[in-house]
């Protein structure tokens, strides 16, 4: 019996395709002239999480991460809302996840192989994989913190590999 | 002219459809495939039905493909022009849902001049957004 090691993110992904997917969701999904800037400022306290996976010869999960507050505001720009109209959680985690869903969309078109997409979801960030199986781009949207990772799924509980 | 826009992600329903409705379309919202289905069976029991349906291919309980197949199966609505709107970019995939019988697709994320453009490709602008 062989273990065998899937082809990590970092070896399928470089940083440059992630930030040109950004550069094509960013104005499309979130708003004319609107970017994500690869340019890191101080995390926040508190953070909320949307993602997708993708489970293919690749498995893992693309992953939106930044303040609830701008989850808050991604949402109004993506609703294009106008005062006195607010967002509600549910506004938000749909707005949240559907950045996930796009950006996940995407890469999973430049991956090898045949892949499947799963739902987005929203919350904790799901617990990250091996360490070399990851692509994160660390940067901000209107000054605020935000970051977009491609996370290999963890290992199994039992610490070693599955059979394939 | 009307449009059936149908999406699990209520954001991308608004989204679409405030640009279907700034093109003169009358538009409805399903969730996912079965309630878009039946929204068609309900519309056409009350004269409604949709000249177009913009579909998203990842939904649960009934994804877009399996509600293409369902439509295309049913002659009823065999006037019904079907595009797929989908972060599902891949050759493979646009294959199969043309083979399933969508009409056009349309790869998100996307600008409201490139839906223009298929709608105009398909037929279903008013001239005065046309022109």
């Amino acid at each position: 019996m062989t273990l065998s090691r899937a082809r990590p993110i970092t070896e399928l992904l470089d940083t440059e395709t992630v930030q040109s997917i950004c550069d094509e969701v960013w104005p499309s999904l979130v708003g004319d002239g609107e970017a994500f800037v690869p340019v890191p400022v101080a995390p926040p306290a508190e953070v909320v999480s949307a993602w997708v996976d993708i489970i293919g010869p690749w498995t893992g999960s693309v992953v939106v991460t930044c303040a609830p507050s701008t989850a808050a505001a991604l949402t109004e720009s993506v609703l294009m809302t106008r005062p006195p109209t607010v967002v509600d959680d549910e506004d938000v985690a749909d707005a949240l996840g559907e950045l996930a869903n796009v950006l996940g969309g995407n890469v999973k078109s430049v991956l090898p192989g045949e892949s499947r997409l799963g739902l987005p979801q929203i919350g904790s960030a799901p617990a990250r994989g091996r360490l070399d199986d990851v692509r994160a781009l660390v940067g901000q949207w209107r000054g605020n913190y935000l970051t977009i990772t491609v996370q290999g799924t963890a290992p199994h509980p039992s610490g070693t590999e599955v059979p394939q | 002219m009307r449009a059936l826009v149908i999406d699990d992600s209520r954001a991308m329903r608004r989204i679409v459809g405030t640009i279907l409705k700034d093109f003169g379309f009358e538009v409805r919202e399903a969730g996912d495939g079965q309630q878009a289905l039946d929204l068609l069976h309900e519309g056409k029991a009350e004269g409604w039905v949709p000249d177009l349906c913009c579909i998203d291919w990842n939904m649960p309980v009934m994804d877009g493909l399996q509600f293409v197949m369902a439509v295309r199966a049913n002659p009823e609505f065999r006037q019904v022009t079907l595009m797929m709107v989908t972060t599902e970019s891949e050759t493979g995939q646009i294959v199969k849902a043309l083979a399933a019988g969508a009409h056009e697709y349309l790869i998100k994320p996307f600008t409201a001049d490139a839906l223009r453009d298929k709608l105009a490709l398909l037929g279903l602008l008013p001239e005065e957004v046309s022109a």
